[in-house]
């Protein structure tokens, strides 16, 4: 992919029906990520291939979000090879692979904001960072919500814009591509796009297109959240949504600012000495996340757990980064919660609830 | 692709998760769950008392392990090790020439200059003792540097009381200087040359003058509570008072989430903090 260093220009309108033979044309010199269906159950991040179907904005939100393809679910910290006679070969896997995450939602949008910034905290991580630093966004305004669950507007992440490389809004039958850095520059060349040189009647357009309200909304502002949620501690609120929890962690697993990970050593069978210190997802939902050498607990019941979880996106992480919502109101977990537990609900009921309730253990 | 959108650290280390290979030179048991390691390592690990780190076996795992020694310039290691799961069954039947991947050291640990010229409590119990003996041996070590030192220590039994040897000859050094107090719940029908008791049952009858007293603790969670009662009452302050905590860590740097106590990251601001930092802190102790 080259950069155009030094170009002005910034801003383009491409017509919205050559936006899929835009993505097809990168995918071509590029390893391109594009939400497309996957089977019967909605939509997922893959790769763009010519016979791909390319439906720009119309998708309920990925399973996954785009930014795990920054952390995988298994990732190989490093490779080692034993040897009889010296130490042994050890080998760090950093995957600097180019690659374009496309159709990227506001709200993904921030959560790899927040993850940049989780990752680059005290010792960097460099396998996150590596991918990370290879890696251009092209992302895209919300005009409507994308179902009963989301809440983006709430958890301050609709009109986040940070961190994309191009910016997309949709005109009825046009779009405005906004270059937002050097990389997105080098994007978006080709016949297809007519200079923009005023955007700000395109984005007033747009803004009178987006339903209002946006979705659901909490009780309070975002920013006074931290702060109520951190009074809650035995609140019978904790009780009340985890009564039918499984603590299967999906909610964990589908979490776009969800980072903990195990770490496995796997060994190659057919030699017996090689083999890969490997990271995989794990999550604070599952019972023993916090069990210790000997078998103690600190949080052994659901409720805690599921305080801890609430908490994390409300008040911990918010107090370390300075960033109100870790949340970013995508709706997955509550679309993927096996008993139906929306964290929505678990906020908006600890606003309302007020004073603490004595309840968990 | 050039430019990064986000800059990343300059610190930024490819090799982070890779673990220095060490020689193991001497394994001896301790009680039937511990044993003590001593490992060399290819230069010095320049650890501050309190710090931990990763010990691991290719192909079996990893897992955050206490420093046992004080600080050193030669390149020893010392650990105890209780046999508690699948790495650590493994490691307990390594024999001396045996290599084992180390990272670290990590965490905040004990800063010694805090305590020159004070008089020092260290309450353990069970293998509380093996982190803080990294802070009991630079103290003994130096008798000029700090005031006296108090060492309570307690277990279950004789039979899991560790570094039997060390507290019975600290007992014998300059009493002004050193004090030992030795617990066990129960004597088991072993023979037992020290007190019957909780580490909370002499903190009343301490000599201290609260003003310039540092207090250590380590031990299992049930611990802290009762012991931190007891300091009250003595009129200890909490900023006077430095716990060391054990929590499930998977990576050692403030990543992997497993250590996280509120909004704190016990792998980085612990594993030792000063208790007024974290008096607050719900799940912390317990």
């Amino acid at each position: 992919m080259s950069i155009k260093g030094g170009d002005s220009v910034r801003a383009f309108i491409i017509r919205k029906n050559a936006v899929s033979d835009w993505i097809k044309h990168l995918a071509r010199k590029n390893s391109v990520s594009f939400p497309q269906r996957a089977g019967h159950s909605g939509f997922r991040f893959k790769p763009v291939l010519e016979t791909s179907e390319i439906q720009f904005e119309h998708y309920r939100p990925t399973l996954a979000p785009p930014g795990k393809q920054l952390t995988p679910a298994r990732e190989v910290l490093f490779k080692y090879r034993k040897n009889a006679t010296a130490d042994p070969m050890l080998e760090s896997v950093l995957d600097s692979q180019a690659r374009v995450l496309a159709g990227v939602r506001p709200c993904d949008l921030k959560a790899i904001d927040l993850m940049d910034r989780v990752n680059r905290e005290g010792f960097s991580n460099p396998h996150y960072l590596t991918r990370r630093e290879n890696t251009v966004i092209i992302a895209h305004d919300c005009l409507q919500p994308c179902d009963a669950a989301c809440f983006c507007a709430a958890t301050g992440s609709l009109h986040w814009r940070a961190n994309a490389d191009v910016f997309l809004t949709s005109l009825d039958d046009e779009i405005l591509v906004e270059c937002l850095s050097e990389r997105g520059i080098a994007l978006a060349q080709g016949d297809h796009f007519t200079l923009c040189e005023n955007t700000e009647p395109h984005k007033k357009r747009a803004e009178a297109l987006r339903t209002q309200p946006f979705g659901r909304q909490f009780p309070v502002p975002l920013e006074q959240l931290p702060a109520i949620i951190a009074k809650q501690w035995q609140s019978r609120v904790w009780e009340k949504h985890v009564e039918h929890c499984f603590s299967c962690g999906s909610c964990n697993m589908v979490c776009p600012t969800c980072y903990c990970f195990n770490v496995v050593d796997d060994f190659n069978l057919a030699d017996g000495d090689s083999g890969t210190r490997t990271s995989t997802w794990d999550g604070c939902m599952l019972p023993n996340f916090s069990e210790v050498a000997g078998g103690h607990n600190f949080r052994p019941h659901p409720a805690a757990r599921q305080r801890h979880r609430v908490k994390r996106k409300f008040e911990y992480l918010s107090q370390r980064f300075q960033e109100p919502g870790f949340c970013i109101g995508c709706g997955r977990c509550a679309r993927q919660c096996t008993a139906q537990i929306d964290i929505f609900s678990i906020v908006s009921d600890l606003v309302s609830q007020g004073e603490n309730d004595p309840c968990v253990p | 692709m050039c430019a990064m959108t986000h800059p990343a650290s300059p610190e930024l280390d490819p090799e982070l998760y890779l673990p220095r290979m060490a020689s193991v030179v001497a394994v001896e048991s301790m009680t039937a769950r511990e044993k003590f390691f001593k490992v060399e390592l290819s230069k010095p690990l320049g650890h501050r008392p309190g710090q931990f780190v990763m010990l691991s076996l290719l192909g079996i795992g990893e897992a955050p392990i206490s420093i046992s020694c004080g600080p050193r310039h030669d390149n020893i290691l010392e650990m105890v090790i209780r046999n508690a799961g699948s790495l650590t069954r493994v490691l307990h039947r390594l024999q001396p020439g045996a290599r084992v991947g180390i990272r670290g050291p990590f965490g905040s640990g004990f800063h010694l200059d805090d305590f020159n010229g004070k008089d020092v409590v260290c309450i353990v119990g069970g293998l509380g003792l093996a982190p803080l003996r990294s802070l009991i041996q630079p103290i003994i070590a130096q008798p000029q540097r700090f005031g006296s030192i108090t060492i309570i220590s307690g277990c279950r039994t004789p039979a899991e009381e560790l570094y039997r040897d060390e507290l019975e000859s600290w007992s014998r050094m300059d009493q002004d200087k050193v004090s030992v107090i030795r617990l066990v719940d129960k004597t088991a029908n072993l023979p037992w040359n020290g007190k019957i008791g909780l580490v909370t049952a002499p903190i009343p009858d301490l000599k201290i003058n609260p003003a310039r007293t540092l207090v250590a603790l380590c031990g299992p969670p049930v611990m802290y509570k009762f012991v931190l009662m007891e300091l009250k009452a003595l009129g200890i302050p909490n900023s006077q008072i430095f716990v060391d905590l054990e929590r499930r860590m998977k990576c050692g740097v403030g990543q992997c989430g497993h250590c996280q106590i509120n909004h704190v990251y016990c792998c980085q601001e612990g594993p030792v903090f000063r208790f007024d930092r974290i008096e607050n802190l719900q799940e912390a102790l317990q």
